[in-house]
């Protein structure tokens, strides 16, 4: 595959390399890896689980306001992967369009069609030329009466899918082979294997034992479709579970 | 990989190749220009110190302040572009009012902190704007007690319980994180500051500055005000000592 001479073509989202890319998309993706974290969501049987590590850089910082998950509505959460001011401004977004939907239609936006919008909202910013695509990557998570726990994500380029599982950010790719290698062998996961595999997940591809103060655990289920994120205590109990097995 | 912009760095609706937004690093290159801000949260209070560079002995004292008032119970300290900061400040000011008028009640540190940093976050998005050259600190006391944040030019924001931004960053951080602050009261914490200030001063790069300082906590019953010229003139003095101290033992 030629890498391709992207000198003149990139430098504007409205035009395509002469092999049909839009580098700027392409870029975007790259920053979505510049905070160096790495997220993992896993779909279960009966419940939804998402992951990211917990870096606290400085020791001035306040750790109770270093968060990448964040709450949608009261059923849906959701954790982001990259730039930082660009999640926050995609997390108000998607409150406002499901608070619309609530508003003219009654009830609760599904996650799906949640993230088809936020989805198609990030397309428009591939298309246009005075703005720039957001650089990070939404992974929604939510309990469906009738569909059951669901993951989806979305990402720069307006992409979005439902998933099993899925592993985005720095080291998404050891994360989905991991992911894929965890699925051939098993698909129906109970609330505590799925957690204990997207933490199990997150830290082989890092090589670290992580800490219940290094990881961000956010869940929904069957019995309490609320979004809710895990208490230092309850990560412990996971990861000590999770270290018995081993 | 560049790390010069070299074409990438042209406005900020234009991603890198390593995935970088170019205007924005240069942005916080503005902030890094000026004098320094240090900002503590003790235990019952928030103090701020600014590095005041006086760039002509003609000015008057006290004039091109860079800690301001938002309602009556913030306090907004910048570092950057003045002329920027007195933009947010004026949306802080905004958002501060219209809260008021439609909850009935002071705006939350962190609410104020979310909006203003969202208001920063999109000026990076588009390509006829340019991101704001400075970087805000804002605090508050209330009955959930001290609360500091710190924005960037990014628009990314977070809660802190000390922070230096500006030339002497590095130095002041130092510094800071020797300090107890979790334990201080707001009135150990205006000594601390002034001497942090006047330690990363450069004397032989910037000649002139005024130190301007301001706190809000229990011993302001919440309002954020300017610290009384007494005490200022104590911390400043204990400051002066202390580096008096420290270089007559470099000396020996």
């Amino acid at each position: 595959m030629s890498v391709g001479n992207s000198a003149g073509f990139d430098r504007h989202i409205t035009i395509f390399s002469p092999e049909g890319r839009l580098y700027q998309v392409e870029y975007a993706f790259n920053a979505c890896k510049q905070a160096g974290l790495t997220s993992v969501a896993v779909r279960g049987k009966d419940s939804a689980v998402v992951v990211i590590q917990k870096k606290v850089p400085d020791k001035l910082l306040d750790p109770s306001t270093v968060t990448n998950l964040f709450y949608i509505t009261a059923n849906i959460g959701c954790v982001m992967t990259g730039m930082s001011a660009d999640s926050r401004y995609q997390v108000k977004r998607a409150r406002s369009e499901a608070a619309f939907w609530k508003y003219r239609y009654g009830h609760e936006i599904p996650v799906d069609v949640l993230c088809r919008r936020i989805a198609d909202i990030s397309q428009v910013y591939t298309q246009s030329a005075g703005m720039r695509p957001l650089g990070c990557i939404m992974t929604l998570i939510g309990y469906d009466d009738k569909m059951g726990p669901m993951v989806f994500k979305t990402d720069p380029a307006g992409y979005f899918c439902g998933f099993r599982a899925v592993a985005c950010g720095a080291k998404h790719l050891e994360g989905g082979n991991f992911l894929e290698k965890c699925f051939k062998k098993k698909k129906d996961y109970t609330f505590n294997e799925t957690i204990e595999l997207a933490i199990h997940c997150l830290s082989c591809i890092l090589s670290a034992d992580l800490r219940a103060n290094e990881l961000e655990v956010g869940i929904v289920t069957q019995e309490n479709p609320k979004f809710r994120t895990l208490t230092e205590a309850e990560i412990d109990n996971h990861l000590a579970s999770l270290a018995e097995r081993d | 990989m560049s790390s010069i912009g070299t074409g990438y760095d042209l406005s900020a609706s234009q991603f890198s190749p390593d995935g970088r937004v170019f205007q924005v690093e240069y942005a916080q290159k503005a902030v890094e220009n000026s004098g320094t801000v240090v900002a503590i949260r003790g235990k019952d209070g928030i103090v701020f110190g600014v590095e005041k560079l006086v760039l002509s002995k003609l000015y008057e004292k006290g004039s091109n302040k860079r800690i301001f008032h938002i309602d009556r119970h913030i306090g907004l300290a910048v570092a950057g572009l003045l002329a920027d900061a007195r933009q947010i400040a004026e949306i802080a000011r905004e958002e501060a009012a219209n809260y008021r008028s439609n909850y009935g009640g002071p705006i939350p540190c962190a609410v104020l902190a979310d909006r203003v940093s969202m208001y920063m976050h999109a000026y990076t998005l588009y390509s006829f704007v340019r991101p704001f050259g400075c970087s805000v600190v804002i605090s508050s006391y209330d009955e959930d007690g001290p609360h500091m944040h710190v924005i960037e030019p990014s628009g990314a924001s977070h809660g802190y319980y000390g922070c230096a931004i500006g030339k002497g960053k590095q130095a002041a951080k130092t510094e800071i994180e020797k300090i107890k602050m979790k334990e201080m009261s707001m009135r150990e914490l205006v000594n601390e500051v002034a001497r942090i200030v006047y330690t990363v001063h450069d004397e032989v790069k910037d000649k002139a500055f005024e130190l301007e300082l301001s706190w809000v906590g229990k011993d302001t019953e919440g309002l954020h005000q300017f610290v009384p010229a007494e005490i200022q003139e104590e911390a400043e003095k204990l400051a002066k000592k202390s580096l008096e101290d420290s270089d007559s033992e470099e000396d020996m």
